[in-house]
């Protein structure tokens, strides 16, 4: 049998040699995500998880024969090797915390307390107003690109540092509580035993993890159907509001559009190469439980074109069951509706916002039925330049299930433009910021529209092309 | 081995949710803490929704006996909402009184529904973070007591939501909020010269919003003090200038009217109201007794279904500063604002 040979590429942390990813040569040259990935991680300061160094990667390349074994990849069988635990932590008074723990309210004070969380760490960072954590951020394993955080300790003589996993959390945050205890179960066996549910980025996290333990967690993570991302420059972990699950106002289904969203995009889920993250949310009305106008650079929002439905008799019903029926024609944003003891309640289509304020209160009042998504981008809480609100890009297309295809390849020609314009650690919203919003309806290809504007310029400087100039005179 | 993305749709969905997905008709609010669901089948989904330990941070011992009552109660099976609230769903009307007895024994209010303070969300603070300015957690918990009354009752204009973030990167969200607390770092960063050199010099330089660090020479930076507006940019970007913060530069700033439902004027950030407050552990007495003020006076004044950025929008600033008291300081005026995007619209209230 001929031996052929295969080139591997490895990139290593410069200090330590620990090999963070790794690719064939034919991979590179063939599989684009690949070369964008590993071009990526070339040209960024990465923080190695064995030994803490940041610094850029080193490549080595190495030619093996074809027949050797592959890239060490998370072990599967790894439940055998018994895990490294934490040096366990002295009793010490905890004055600050016991404080913490008294009151109605449930304290976090005490769940600390239960696990084997480094007590001191908390405690000395109350007494003394400053945290006690060192430096610390986002770290790739071989085979586990996205997902893993670590944070030195800035006192080792409490503890040397903590990592956690973030884990996606499933459909509409519903869990069954056996998948539950099974979380619970990795997380008494690896970690602190201490979860956090769910950071406002909606993944579970998983707090405490020695690097020793990291991959066999995620090994058993994934055995019980759950997975990891959501840290780097990647899609953030998406997250849903409740949906037709549990919600009788929603427009399209979100729980659907997000699985959707999974079965697209998971590569750019977890394995970082964008700019910066670019976070994504989904809400079914434009109540935008999920927050996304405020925190998500890609926002999708369930809206409807035509008017709210009245059901005159359930909304009379509703009145004479002591509904006040002035106080939702006052409180409407568009002051359009007007309430008729005899003829009922009637709207003004021209003013209405179908901002969902009679809806949400009136149970005889329901969205219109012409119903599709808003796509809106840019939002942000901090990036370089502050808090933004998202700006509307789509105002109005069809969700089709099951694929969805229309709106995420919208969402995918947005995520290119992004790519390959932006510049490194620049947010959407500070994009958007840098080149203005007709530079960006011209990269997508918008055509413009009032329903894009807040309202027109006021500013009366304009850049005319030279091809633009022409006698306006001759037809 | 990632890969496998999130769990099925339907792993995790409760019975009761498979049998009427998508076909709900109506929801009321029969008592604090409970939400009825109608669906066009007939059927009637009862969810009772309970509060949880600030920063959502809870022990598996805690989460195994939540399990458990879950198990009991609502089928196996619970969800987590938005605000980090634990929700029973599907939970038989007839034991609705057992669950909230079950809970109270367990030390778990129900509430947040409707005109209520909803469940506080904050980031991790001091529990896991290096760049953390103060504890929203402790401050949670010690707003969560004192407004414990307002979870359980009904008995506020409108909803009340509350976040606090330990630092401007506002993973807590506290600018979302009707109230916020922010942390703010007062101080400069440090330098660190030995590990400047594990760092991309030119991206710390290019991700400072002011421009306040600039190249001195071969391998070394230096600060404009006078342009620094202490936002921990560099100090993520590069261990050489973390930690930034100390503890009499440390504070908190109270930030209200966020809100992104697009309803009442639509949605909005917060806007800064109180500057600067000392951190003052473990029970902030400064933070707490200025957002007790902020949200008597809105209760007491605002008109039904009127959120706290709505009343303030319908009285203006000028009678929100006078009626709740807060000194005005030309630190709540912007003394820094780049954004330009005015013109470019924020919500989907369209008029087709």
């Amino acid at each position: 049998m001929e031996k052929t040979n295969v080139e591997r590429i490895k990139l290593c942390c410069a200090k330590c040699g620990f090999t963070i990813e790794e690719y064939t040569a034919t991979e590179l040259a063939e599989v684009p995500r690949k070369a964008k990935r590993y071009k990526y991680l070339l040209n960024k300061s990465s923080i190695c998880p064995t030994c803490l160094a940041s610094g850029r990667l080193k490549e080595v390349r190495t030619t093996e024969e074809a027949t050797a074994a592959p890239a060490p990849q998370v072990e599967a069988n790894s439940s055998t090797a018994a895990p490294v635990q934490h040096e366990a932590v002295p009793d010490s008074p905890t004055p600050m915390m016991d404080e913490l723990a008294k009151g109605p309210w449930p304290s976090h004070a005490k769940e600390l307390k239960q696990t084997k969380y480094p007590v001191p760490m908390y405690e000395e960072a109350l007494q003394k107003r400053t945290t006690q954590w060192g430096y610390g951020g986002y770290v790739s394993l071989p085979g586990v690109a996205a997902g893993v955080l670590v944070r030195a300790s800035a006192r080792p003589d409490i503890t040397k540092g903590s990592n956690f996993l973030r884990i996606m959390d499933p459909c509409g945050n519903f869990f069954k509580t056996d998948a539950m205890r099974g979380l619970c179960d990795i997380a008494d066996k690896y970690a602190y035993g201490l979860l956090h549910l769910l950071s406002t980025g909606g993944d579970l996290e998983m707090l405490g993890i020695p690097t020793e333990n990291l991959r066999p967690a995620v090994a058993e993570i994934n055995k019980l159907g759950f997975d990891v991302g959501s840290t780097g420059d990647d899609y953030r972990t998406s997250e849903e509001c409740v949906g037709p699950a549990k919600c009788d106002l929603a427009l399209y289904d979100t729980l659907g559009f997000r699985y959707a969203w999974y079965q697209r995009f998971l590569d750019d889920i977890q394995y970082p190469r964008f700019p910066h993250k670019v976070k994504c949310k989904f809400s079914g009305c434009p109540n935008d439980c999920v927050r996304g106008a405020q925190k998500t650079d890609i926002f999708v929002v369930g809206v409807f074109r035509d008017l709210p439905r009245i059901d005159q008799q359930k909304v009379k019903a509703w009145v004479k069951g002591g509904g006040d029926i002035g106080l939702i024609c006052t409180r409407c944003p568009g002051g359009c509706m007007q309430w008729d003891q005899a003829k009922g309640l009637s709207i003004d289509g021209d003013s209405c916002y179908r901002c969902m304020y009679c809806i949400n209160k009136v149970s005889g009042i329901r969205p219109g039925g012409d119903r599709g998504v808003a796509i809106l981008v840019g939002g942000k809480m901090r990036g370089k330049y502050g808090p933004m609100l998202a700006k509307v890009l789509v105002p109005f297309m069809k969700a089709e299930p099951p694929h969805y295809k229309e709106v995420f390849d919208v969402i995918e020609k947005l995520t290119e433009v992004y790519d390959a314009n932006a510049r490194k650690k620049e947010r959407l919203g500070d994009f958007l910021l840098r080149i203005g919003m007709n530079e960006f309806f011209q990269l997508m290809g918008i055509e413009p529209s009032p329903l894009l504007l807040g309202q027109p310029r006021t500013n009366l400087y304009y850049h005319w092309e030279r091809e633009e100039v022409k006698d306006e005179r001759q037809p | 081995m990632p890969g496998i993305g999130i769990p099925p749709l339907e792993a995790n969905l409760p019975p009761i949710v498979k049998r009427n997905y998508g076909k709900w008709i109506t929801h009321e609010h029969p008592r604090p803490g409970v939400i009825k669901h109608d669906s066009e089948t007939g059927e009637a989904c009862y969810t009772v929704r309970a509060g949880m330990p600030p920063n959502a941070r809870v022990s598996t011992p805690t989460l195994r006996r939540l399990c458990a009552i879950a198990d009991e109660f609502s089928e196996g099976y619970f969800r987590l909402t938005q605000r980090n609230s634990f929700e029973f769903v599907g939970v038989d009307p007839a034991r609705i009184d057992a669950l909230i007895a079950r809970l109270a024994k367990e030390g778990f209010p129900v509430g947040g529904t409707n005109r209520s303070l909803h469940n506080t969300t904050c980031c991790t603070g001091y529990i896991h973070c290096h760049l953390a300015a103060s504890d929203p957690a402790a401050i949670m918990k010690a707003v969560s007591d004192m407004l414990f009354e307002a979870y359980t009752t009904d008995s506020l204009p409108a909803k009340l939501k509350i976040s606090g973030s330990g630092c401007i990167n506002n993973c807590g969200e506290g600018s979302c909020a009707d109230i916020g607390i922010v942390a703010v770092h007062r101080d400069l960063p440090p330098i660190h010269v030995e590990k400047l050199k594990g760092c991309e010099v030119p991206l710390v330089i290019s991700v400072c919003p002011t421009g306040a660090i600039k190249p001195k020479g071969p391998g070394m930076v230096e600060i404009d003090p006078k342009r620094c507006i202490h936002c921990p940019a560099c100090s993520v970007a590069c261990a050489a200038f973390a930690p930034i913060g100390s503890p009499d530069g440390d504070g908190v700033a109270i930030v209200v009217g966020g809100k992104t439902a697009n309803t009442g004027y639509g949605p909005a950030f917060a806007r800064v109201v109180v500057p600067y407050l000392p951190n003052n552990p473990p029970r902030w007495p400064e933070v707490t007794s200025t957002i007790k003020k902020i949200v008597d006076t809105w209760a007491a004044n605002a008109r039904q279904d009127e959120r706290v950025g709505d009343w303030i929008s319908r009285i203006g600033w000028e009678k929100f500063f006078q009626r709740t008291g807060l000194p005005m300081s030309l630190k709540v005026v912007d003394g820094y604002d780049a954004r330009s995007l005015e013109y470019a619209r924020t919500n989907v209230r369209f008029r087709w």
